[in-house]
This record gives C-alpha cells, structure tokens and sequence, in this order.
C-alpha cells in the first residue's frame, strides 16, 4: 500500500475516502462516514501507521470525533470530543480543525467557539488550551458567516500559529502557554480602525517547512470601495509575513478579487503559492468563471490556471480548508466546491480535472501519500 | 418531596448505541431536570448526547413528556408522575 495517494472530503453529510495509485489516474471512493453530518475538519495523521480523522458535527447530538485506523474502511468515535469545563459557560458548536501535535497521540483541535483543546492520547480525551481559549480577548472575539471558529493551527517548533476567524492570528513562542495578537498590517474592513489590534476575519494561514518565517494569509478582503469611516481598504485580503507572523504586506495586487478562503503552498517550493479568488458580494467565482490563481515568486505576480475548469456559469464556493495540494514532486492540486464538486488539478494546477461531480457540499479536503 | 417517581425514558435509535443498546430506561426523578441529573451520572455518554457541557439541553434536540414537548409544559422544571414517558426526539430541522 506504499505510495498512495489518499484524500479525505469532509461534507455536509459526512466525511468520504478516495485513494489512487501514484500516478493518480483514477481515484476509489468510500463513504459516506458519520453519514448526515457535517464534517468540517479532517486529518490525515501519518505518523506511524496512518490514521484518519474527522470531526463529526451533529446539529442533535453534538460534536464527535471520528477515526480510522484502516486508511478509511471504518470509522469510530474517540473516547470523547472536546468540551468546555462545566463552568466555563461555553458549550462546543463545532470542531473547524484537526492537527498533529509533536508527539505520535498529540492532538491539537480548534473549535467554535474559537478556543484550542489538545489531546495526548489520540483524541480519546482531551483539554483545554488556556492560554488562547481564556485569553482576555477571547469574549471580545466577533463570530463571522461561519460562526467564531479557530481554523487553523500551525506548529513549527515552539511557535504556535492559530487563525480565528472573527479574531484574527494569534502566535505562541513558548509552546503554546502564552498567545499574544499578532496582526500588524491585517486589515478589517468591516470596523471604523482599518487596523485594530485584533478582531480581524483571518480566513487561513500557510507556510512551507523550508522557510518557516514566511507564512501567507487568505484574510477577509473586498473592501477596495469602502467609503464609511477609515475609508477604503484596498488588497487587504492576501497578506505576506516574512518574520514569522509578526508583521503582515499585502501581495493581492495582481489578482482579480482580493476576497477567498484557502491559500495553500506549494510542498517544494515556498515562493509558490495559491489562493482562490472569489467575489467579496456574493462569495462565488468571479465571472462564473472559477479559476485557481498562481504565485511563483512569493505574492509578487499572479497568474491564472483554469485550463480544464468551467468557462461560465459556474458559481460554487471554495470554502477554507477545502484546497490543498499532495507532496508528489509535481504535485497535484485538489478543492472541493460547495456544489459538491472535487476537482484535481495536475502539473500543480496545469490541468483541471472533476474526479468526483455530485457529492455533498463540500467544506474540507486534505490529501497525504501513504 | 415523597419517593421520586419512576418514569420510562425512551431512548431514539440512533442514540442507544451511548447506553449499550438500550430502548428505555427506567429511572426515578421528580422533575426533568431531575431525569437529566440521573443521566448524567448513571448514563454519561448518553447525557451528553443530550445536554451540552453547560447542561442545557441541545437547540435541536426537542424532549417530550408523554406527547407534550416540554417547553410547552414548563420545561425542564415540568413536574413527572408515575408511569410518565420521556421522549429523546431530534428536531425537524437541517437539509
């Protein structure tokens, strides 16, 4: 089984398995899990024998965290999902991200409402993260469209980066205790401060092992008309940081709307780099025409890819943790729409193809080789 | 307050799976609230099914004593008599 490439697709009614052989002619899927539900984080965990993961959401009877450790035939709920204190006031309303920790059983998991939990031992119990989850911000945080969700968390050592969404990016030093605010040159365009110190919709957050001080943001843009107080705030939805989060630049011009959710890095190259513009109205595909958008030399220029994708009429959403990109040395490309269409884009992004046409709305992808 | 009545709760299927399979329990408890609390300590995994971690019942989650919803009664302070059915019944609600 060395050499597969694996996806996981979390959807609005469950979470499903494809794999191909390397050459990824054609992919098998499996699934429904935790049919009905939806599944809005997942995690290919490959360290040891790979296991897969996926929050399980259930509007009745609430959160679940599901895994398999059959690459995918199988699912079954942990011991526990994460849950706030009794006392704490704060109930869990969804589970928007799943990370491997340092360790092989180390589990890092950001929730709505936004707050951090870490598990030690698989996901079978786990605890709270006080350093970000009862930060004095934390009451302060606004939810967006999606709710108040902590989507991202990236490890890199000591250092903890998390994307809260309505929050902003939050960065650790020390292992995760103490988070402070770290948005200088994030912009909000929905306050009267173009600039505030947190608060900011961050919609995900990418770096690249190889230069770990670089990351790259997909921030809540189109705001280029805005006329109330502050005035415009044009190209604040792409953002660059080149001294690891501790200042951000624009590097959205070039690209036909600032406003998207997923930004991912290319896995052998960190000045390559790939986001998904969408329309800020109406969150669809400009033109109706979608089309992934290139950087190869760090957010400087940008170019269009979209040979293979609709020309017209296409209108879907790709939501924030449904694009991502395998580790093959010409890697593939994969997103998922929210008309539950999974597309592959070989030669990294040279050519669409629609691997899966008809799934459910889709809210998460991620692919690993196994 | 004299002996706490015993009362069937009736458990939904896919929610039988938190209480080893079980289609009704039978507890003893004044109120719903009371109902609840004997969950939670004699049948955790179904409870939180149930009630989130502050301790109120799931918003799609709709509870019936007999063949009244509860929160037409009066929620979960609703009194209980002997031989009273409490009902676990997910929303109408999704799509």
């Amino acid at each position: 089984m060395a050499d597969r490439i694996i996806l996981t697709i979390g959807t609005k009614k469950g979470v499903f398995v494809a794999d191909a052989a390397k050459p990824r002619r054609s992919f098998a899927l499996r699934g429904p899990f935790g049919p009905g539900v939806p599944v809005y984080s997942t995690l290919i965990d490959t360290r040891g024998t790979p296991r897969l993961y996926a929050s399980s959401c259930n509007p009745f009877f609430g959160m679940k965290v599901l895994c398999s450790t059959n690459m995918g035939k199988s699912f079954t709920e942990t011991k526990s999902a994460p849950a706030f204190p009794k006392d704490d006031g704060r109930a869990l309303a969804n589970i928007w991200a799943l990370e491997a920790g340092a360790d092989k059983k180390d589990l890092w998991c950001g929730v709505e409402p936004a707050s951090l939990f870490r598990s030690l031992d698989g996901g079978d119990s786990w605890d709270l993260v006080p350093g970000i989850s009862n930060h004095e911000h934390a009451r302060k945080w606004q939810p967006g469209n999606g709710g108040l969700c902590m989507h991202t968390i990236i490890r890199d050592g000591n250092r903890v980066h998390l994307g809260i969404s309505t929050g902003g990016h939050y960065l650790s030093e020390d292992g995760g205790e103490i988070f402070r605010a770290s948005n200088q040159g994030v912009g909000a365009g929905f306050a009267p401060d173009p600039y505030p110190e947190f608060g900011q919709c961050v919609h995900k957050i990418a770096r690249h092992d190889d230069a770990p001080g670089r990351l790259y943001m997909q921030n809540h843009g189109g705001w280029a008309d805005w006329t109330g107080p502050g005035g415009p705030r044009p190209d604040i939805g792409v953002l660059r940081s080149d001294d690891y989060g501790q200042s951000w630049r624009s590097i959205a011009k070039g690209l036909p709307s600032d406003f998207g959710f997923p930004i991912v890095v290319h896995p052998n190259d960190a000045d390559t780099v790939y986001v998904m513009p969408l329309e800020g109205a109406t969150r669809s595909c400009p033109g109706g025409a979608p089309a992934v958008w290139r950087s190869e030399n760090g957010g400087e220029s940008w170019s269009r890819l979209a040979r293979g994708l609709p020309r017209k009429q296409s209108y879907f959403t790709v939501l924030r943790d449904a694009m991502d990109i395998d580790r093959l040395k010409a890697p593939a490309l994969y997103f998922g729409t929210t008309t539950g269409q999974l597309w592959i884009g070989r030669e990294g992004g040279e050519q669409w193809d629609c691997l899966f046409e008809s799934l459910p709305p889709i809210y998460n992808v991620k692919v690993a080789i196994v | 307050m004299g002996l706490a009545p015993t009362i069937t709760i009736h458990v939904p299927g896919p929610l039988r799976m938190y209480c080893a399979g079980a289609a009704h329990l039978s507890i003893s408890a004044h109120t719903v609230r009371a109902a609840l609390e004997d969950l939670e300590r004699s049948q955790y995994a179904l409870y939180r099914n149930v009630c989130d971690e502050t301790g109120t019942v799931r918003r799609h989650l709709n509870v019936y004593v007999n063949s009244d919803n509860m929160r037409d009664l009066n929620g979960v302070d609703t009194a209980l008599a002997p031989g009273d059915v409490v009902t676990f019944l997910p929303a109408i609600s999704g799509g």
